[in-house]
């Protein structure tokens, strides 16, 4: 079963429609690679901090989604000094930061199905072209969103169960049961789904 | 509603899982009970149209399973062991909601389907709810309601109480009993089916017995205790 992002809420962004959010998430992501100044960025990084406070989410919800992002940009920040300087690695982790804020206040103000509804509206043009379902498309993007923190969690507790016997270096013993469990996973939801006649 | 297994044959590879069932159901409360393995899921899965016979056939209400599937699976709805395998979006609404919009496009009306029919399960006020904060009754009570919405005419629950503890047993339980649509159980929980109509024993493959639950339930004691 998929952890949601999504907090339930009134607030002003979640009174957004979904579109207008997903839109204004796309222009700013595509206008933070304008900005080449740390100072705005870091005023973008700023904002984005304060639209994912003003979701109502508990820190410590957005501290386990964004924890595992520290290591990517402490390396990034690294590789990028060594090559172009200090200055140029605080903007491109501002950068990286920032956007990863927007994208998740996005996420904690939108429920999963309206951004699915969107992007099922955006793609029924392509539809006319006959090389897309836009239905089939919106229900594979659900059932991604909804198996990615369930594998996660699978991974973690099989690596647990693997420790336990001893076997915690061995990746084959993590591996291999964590994509049975997936397949079958996978194959009960596709059960699931087909009875519910959808 | 009228269910007819007609020489029904499911076979897999490995072994003859279901062996040339014959039988006609028509009563409003039907129990499945059997050993595990004796094939008691598949006969379920039959009348959805999950499984299809690999000889023999399935009728619901006159519609065959394998050619009619779309209509079947429209009148017949299915609620599995595990409500985490049925619940594909986070909200309780949302999910709800998906697969509601054929049936009902206008989204005020979907809502309204939505909202009455968890509050006859007693869960109204789960609806804004995350699935994952459910307990385990209550997320069974969602993935019934789940199937409440589409409104069918029949329902077949597999296993239904298995993983739940004795208070959320309870609840389901109590929300079988109230649920004014045709039922087929399959079941470990023998006191479940003992107000049923008809209680089948599945065994090896075959309807070993077939009888009022006290008969068929002290036969099942008797030949698999």
């Amino acid at each position: 079963m998929m952890e949601p992002l999504y907090v339930t809420g009134d607030t002003p962004l979640h009174r957004l429609p979904a579109w207008g959010k997903l839109l204004a998430l796309l222009v700013a992501g595509a206008g933070l690679f304008v900005l080449r100044d740390p100072l705005w960025l870091a005023f973008a990084f700023g904002f984005s901090v304060v639209l994912v406070w003003s979701t109502g989410v508990a820190a410590a919800a957005v501290w386990r989604q964004v924890r595992g992002l520290l290591w990517v940009l402490l390396a990034v920040a690294l590789f990028t000094g060594w090559f172009q300087g200090p200055l140029e690695a605080l903007a491109v982790v501002l950068r990286v930061a920032a956007m990863v804020g927007l994208a998740l206040a996005v996420t904690l103000a939108t429920r999963t199905s309206d951004l699915i509804a969107v992007c099922e509206k955006a793609l029924r043009p392509l539809e006319r072209t006959g090389l897309v379902d836009a239905e089939k498309v919106a229900l594979a993007l659900a059932l991604t969103l909804r198996f990615v923190p369930e594998i996660w969690r699978n991974f973690q507790e099989i690596r647990e169960a693997q420790a336990a016997r001893g076997l915690g270096a061995n990746p084959v013993a993590l591996i291999v049961p964590l994509i049975v469990l997936t397949l079958k996973r996978a194959q009960e939801v596709s059960e699931a789904i087909d009875a519910r006649s959808v | 509603m009228l269910i007819e297994f007609d020489q029904a044959v499911v076979s897999t590879p490995q072994a003859e899982v279901l062996r040339g069932v014959s039988v006609t159901l028509a009563e409003r409360r039907i129990g499945i009970v059997g050993p595990n393995g004796a094939g008691k899921s598949t006969m379920a899965r039959l009348v959805n149209g999950l499984v299809v016979p690999s000889s023999g056939s399935v009728r619901v209400d006159g519609l065959d399973t394998r050619q009619d599937l779309k209509a079947v699976r429209a009148r017949v709805g299915f609620v599995f062991q595990n409500p985490e395998n049925q619940i594909v979006f986070p909200i309780v609404r949302e999910d709800l909601a998906f697969g509601l919009k054929r049936l009902a496009p206008d989204r005020q009306q979907r809502e309204a389907r939505i909202d009455s029919q968890l509050a006859r399960l007693g869960v109204g006020h789960l609806a804004d709810r995350s699935s994952h904060t459910l307990s385990g009754g209550e997320r069974q009570l969602v993935a019934l309601a789940a199937v409440l919405v589409m409104e069918p005419a029949l329902i077949v629950f597999d296993e239904p109480t298995t993983q739940l503890d004795l208070r959320n047993r309870n609840r389901v339980r109590a929300a079988i009993d109230g649920l004014p649509h045709d039922a087929i159980v399959v079941s470990h929980d023998l006191e479940l089916l003992e107000d049923f109509d008809r209680v089948l024993v599945v065994r090896d493959g075959t309807i070993a017995a077939d009888d009022t639950p006290a008969a068929a339930l002290r036969w099942y004691r008797e030949h698999c205790g």
